[in-house]
């Protein structure tokens, strides 16, 4: 034949060279101490070597034949696999290997074939569509048998230490005035092992001893040019164990109307999984990702691509969550749920923007860092919703007993919660305010940062107080007793002092605040000790009078004026309430010195002139009298009074 | 015509004259004389979309780059729209009767829209997959020689296709990955179509959802104002409301969707307004689409591209059933010129179906970003009635 000399002029001595080299490749293949891109090159090579034999006048005779036998052993190969149910990497991995070293044959022989099928002979054409369609039928087993080996060894990770359970729907919170003091704890616990631990440690997804086997159906496919069919079926495989795995999350799918109409229960709840899943499934991603690196390898550009393409939709439905929430309604008790959403994004952004750094990844890229900025600003809404929703308190009857409005204890302890997202809220709260102030202030702001109470969450922290104190003092205007007034702004205000002072606010709030607020309340109980006390003690005031027997009648009058005046603010002030028994014995005991001091002295100077009848009580008796008042519980001395007349 | 040109765009005009204007209560002359702009504004858009959607060559009706133009509209359209209704506008107008209902049954479409808006941008990765069987099936027969062995790849992947093209939701999934995870090999012809192999990607919305009901919800009560309230406000609401719900119908139609059972052919746009002229021809040709096609292949949806592989692969499908080595010329060429057309098609969709999907992402961004704009300005009139604790 000789137009093949015209196609491929090669003389004897080429010959011996090109079956020279290809024993050098073939030696060099052997060694394994080549690294992925000399052995693909190699192959590379020694196909293209092959190719040129084929091809070759020389192997006309001899060859071509020597070449059919070689056909026909590859096609026996991958033929004698079509009537075998069962899948080759299962049953034995060696055949598997022998079954790919069969498809190369084929392989080489198509493309030998196809470089001069145009002038090539009718023998040859037929050989090389013999050789096609087993290439075919050998790609299609290898499609089946990369999809299954990828189900068959799929692997997820443990969720054993990432405190599961801790979701059960058994703990739903119930942020509302009350128990919100109890949940600060929790929270910090769940904060602590919610962290990164995660990122140093990359569980594998496929068992790593079928990495090998992919490797190969990867590189044997691709070289065939049925990169399209791999990454098909590779990228719809991987894609399901990702949604399959969001399952197992328990992540649920809602439309972004449902979320929006969704109670706040499982509101809280639904997010707590979202938080959770967010954290695992980047985590998985990092896994998915060196899956597809050991995979694809060095087979080029499609990597990237792949990658995204399994991703994406999963992350979607979890960035729409994101999206859902964030539109919500700005109710305060979403506040520390939006900030948990907030860290979580925050946390793995940059991990995101790494896994994604390609420009197949842009948008999923994008999609996160905006998502950040919706959450930042619904947490900064949130935040202002609550100052408002403070001001617009409007109570229209006094809390019983003088105690501590249900609007203190609900804001202090909801600012409580607060300074464990003491770095996202400075962060939040620092934009807020670069946006608005000028550069002189942030100058000032700049210098004072390195105290804690002058960052931008202590700041903010100070002004709600600021938004409740007047909504005390109008408060306050509710109680007709003026006395009660101070006993209830004190009780508040003290109650204010003593979360400011716990460890987690004292340093935000700073020493000057509290000292502040520390003299309001005792101002108050100065305040109703005048109250309270001045007219009845102005009573036993008075310089002596002389002993004649208008005077007498006067003390008489006076001292039983005292009595009265006595059991009319121990009916009233026992069933007045200071709940904190320092604080309420620390008032007695002021008020014990004024009252039965002057009391004691108006008796030991004046006892004789009034006579022992009309004494009622003795000191003592004030005393432990006294001690009975602001206990919550209103008594009378009435009673013991008619007894003893 | 791209969203930032904002050709004809009246938006800085009412921008500068606002902040012109002290008086706060609203000038009834000047709202009149928005509102006609913003009309023709509409009409314009949509009639530059009907006079394309005619043009055979460039972009026709329903194809990827016609639904690209629609999209652009539609953000053109937002923002003017946003324009009229709050920018430099006493809040307080806002929250007068009738807009005090109107404004918030507007919302509620907005919200409805993201959600197909999600529906959509999920449905665009199903015409992506489609997109890729079909390239393989390219990659196959643009091989030459081509034997035995490359035809059978082509059919192998257009009968996949040809199954995911009918595929409805939720079926076939399950068992095929129990076939996967059997550890045994199903029949032994390994050409045949492997049709659950996507299985995540009509795991999509809710359970439940349905985009036809969505559609429907979305015109329950969308009703043009009359009288005094045709001339202030309520006219814009209800244009831009109509828009959003043709836009959202058109893509619904024209992209494969989570239950679009029922998904009716006609809402009620106003022919008798002008600026509706455009976009009710526009529901028309839609509608005579959607009814030409069966109940089983409205599946896929109405993109002119989709239907485009669907009738290539039908025929591709054929002539490779009769395909015998060696191919005669005349039957080559005759598989070679449908290859080319589905080679276009495919190029086509490669070009300009991400860029869909992005563009449908900005859709639901804006408008979430618009409805809380509105939100703000509901809340600034309302800030006496805040939430109380």
């Amino acid at each position: 034949m000789g137009d093949f000399r015209s196609v491929l002029p090669l003389c004897e001595g080429e010959q011996h060279v090109i079956a020279a080299t290809q024993h050098l490749v073939k030696a060099l293949r052997a060694s394994k101490n080549l690294d992925d891109d000399l052995r693909k090159i190699l192959s590379q090579l020694e196909s293209h070597l092959s190719g040129m034999t084929i091809l070759s006048p020389e192997s006309r005779g001899t060859g071509f034949r020597e070449f059919e036998q070689q056909f026909k052993w590859a096609e026996e190969k991958i033929r004698g696999w079509e009537s075998n149910q069962s899948l080759m990497w299962d049953s034995d991995p060696l055949e598997a290997s022998e079954y790919l070293k069969a498809v190369v044959e084929i392989q080489t022989l198509v493309e030998g074939l196809q470089r001069l099928s145009m002038s090539g002979s009718r023998k040859q054409k037929e050989l090389l569509n013999q050789a096609d369609s087993i290439l075919q039928t050998a790609m299609s087993r290898l499609e089946e048998e990369l999809v299954h080996i990828l189900v068959k060894h799929k692997q997820y990770f443990d969720l054993g230490n990432m405190s599961f359970q801790y979701y059960g729907k058994d703990v739903v919170y119930d942020e509302s005035f009350v128990s919100v003091e109890d949940m600060r704890i929790e929270e910090a616990s769940q904060r602590n092992n919610s962290g990164n631990e995660s990122v140093d440690c990359v569980p594998d997804l496929v068992h790593p001893q079928v990495i090998p086997h992919l490797k190969s159906i990867a590189t044997v496919m691709f070289a065939s040019n049925y990169h399209q069919e791999f990454c098909q079926a590779f990228v719809s495989v991987r894609r399901d164990a990702l949604e399959e795995y969001l399952v197992i999350l328990k992540v649920e799918k809602f439309s972004i109307e449902n979320v929006l109409k969704m109670e706040w229960d499982s509101l809280n709840f639904e997010i707590r999984k979202w938080i959770r899943a967010l954290n695992v499934i980047i985590q998985y991603l990092a896994s998915e990702k060196r899956l597809c690196d050991q995979v694809f390898g060095d087979l080029g550009f499609l990597n990237p691509f792949c990658f995204v393409e399994i991703s994406k939709v999963s992350l979607l439905h979890l960035l729409n969550f994101g999206e859902a929430i964030a539109m919500g309604t700005h109710k305060p008790e979403k506040l520390f749920r939006l900030l948990d959403m907030y860290e979580v994004v925050a946390d793995n952004l940059l991990y995101i923007d790494t896994l994604f750094s390609e420009e197949a990844g842009t948008c999923v890229r994008i999609e996160f860092h905006k998502l950040l900025r919706r959450l930042a600003d619904s947490a900064r809404a949130t935040l202002l919703t609550f100052g408002n929703a403070i001001a617009a308190n409007a109570s229209t009857s006094p809390v019983p007993r003088g105690k501590i409005h249900p609007l203190t204890r609900y804001v202090m302890n909801y600012i409580k919660t607060l300074p464990i997202y003491c770095s996202i809220l400075n962060v939040l709260l620092k934009d807020q305010n670069a946006a608005s102030s000028n550069p002189v202030v942030e100058l000032e702001n700049e210098l004072e940062v390195s105290s804690m109470a002058y960052c931008p969450m202590a700041c903010h922290l100070r002004s709600i107080t600021s938004i409740l104190e007047p909504k005390l003092d109008s408060n306050s205007k509710l109680y007709k007793d003026c006395a009660l007034q101070h006993i209830f702004l004190m009780n508040n205000y003290h109650y204010m002092v003593e979360k400011a002072k716990s460890s987690e606010l004292k340093l935000f709030f700073g020493d000057e605040w509290i000292r502040e607020h520390i003299v309001k309340f005792k101002q108050h109980a100065t305040s109703y000790e005048r109250a309270t006390w001045s007219s009845a003690l102005s009573l036993l005031g008075g310089g002596r009078a002389g002993s004649n027997s208008t005077s007498k009648t006067i003390l008489k009058e006076k001292c039983r004026g005292f009595i009265i005046a006595f059991e009319e603010v121990y009916k009233n002030q026992t069933g007045w309430s200071i709940p904190d028994p320092r604080l309420r014995e620390d008032l007695q005991i002021s008020t014990s010195q004024k009252v039965v001091l002057a009391y004691s002295y108006f008796i030991g100077r004046n006892s004789a002139d009034i006579g022992e009848k009309y004494i009622k009580y003795t000191t003592d008796d004030l005393e432990k009298y006294i001690l009975d008042l602001f206990e919550g519980s209103p008594k009378s001395l009435q009673r013991s009074r008619s007894r003893r007349n | 015509m791209r969203a930032t040109d904002n050709q004809g765009s009246f938006l800085n005009r009412i921008s500068i004259r606002r902040n012109q204007v002290v008086s706060m209560d609203g000038n009834h002359e000047q709202d009149l004389e928005d509102l006609e702009l913003f009309q023709k504004y509409v009409a314009d858009r949509f009639s530059d979309l009907l006079s394309s959607s005619s043009d055979e060559a460039a972009d026709s009706l329903l194809s990827v780059s016609w639904l690209r133009k629609l999209v652009d509209v539609f953000l053109c359209c937002e923002a003017e729209f946003k324009a009229v209704l709050i920018m430099g506008r006493d809040p307080s107008q806002v929250s007068k009767p009738p807009l005090d209902r109107l404004v918030p049954e507007f919302l509620d479409r907005v919200v409805k829209a993201l959600d197909v808006c999600n529906a959509v941008s999920h449905g665009v990765e199903s015409v992506r997959h489609y997109q890729k069987l079909a390239e393989i099936a390219v990659s196959a027969f643009e091989q030459r020689p081509i034997g035995d062995g490359q035809v059978r790849r082509a059919k192998k992947a257009l009968n996949s296709l040809m199954l995911t093209l009918e595929e409805k939701e939720g079926s076939n999934h399950k068992s095929a990955e129990r076939a996967w995870s059997f550890g045994r090999r199903g029949a032994t012809n390994k050409d045949r179509a492997a049709p659950g192999q996507f299985r995540s990607l009509s795991w999509n919305m809710a359970k439940g959802w349905s985009a036809a009901k969505q559609i429907q919800a979305m015109s329950a009560n969308l009703v043009a104002p009359r009288g005094a309230e045709s001339s202030g406000l309520a006219s814009p609401v209800y244009i831009m409301s109509t828009v959003t719900l043709f836009v959202m119908w058109a893509l619904v139609a024209a992209i494969p969707c989570q239950e679009r059972n029922g998904l009716s052919t006609h809402f009620p746009v106003p022919r008798q307004l002008g600026w509706a002229h455009s976009m009710f021809a526009l529901q028309e040709k839609i509608a005579e689409e959607w009814k030409k096609k069966k109940e089983k292949t409205r599946l896929a949806g109405l993109l002119e591209e989709t239907q485009r592989l669907e009738r290539l692969g039908q025929s591709l499908i054929e002539l490779a059933d009769s395909f015998q080595f060696p191919a005669e010329a005349e039957r080559l060429e005759e598989m070679a010129s449908q290859v080319a057309e589905l080679a276009d098609t495919c190029k086509k969709m490669e070009e300009g179906l991400v860029p869909l999907q992005q563009q449908i992402r900005e859709v639901f961004h804006r408008l979430v970003r618009s409805r809380t704009e509105v939100l703000d300005v509901l809340d600034q009139v309302g800030k006496v009635s805040a939430p109380s604790m």
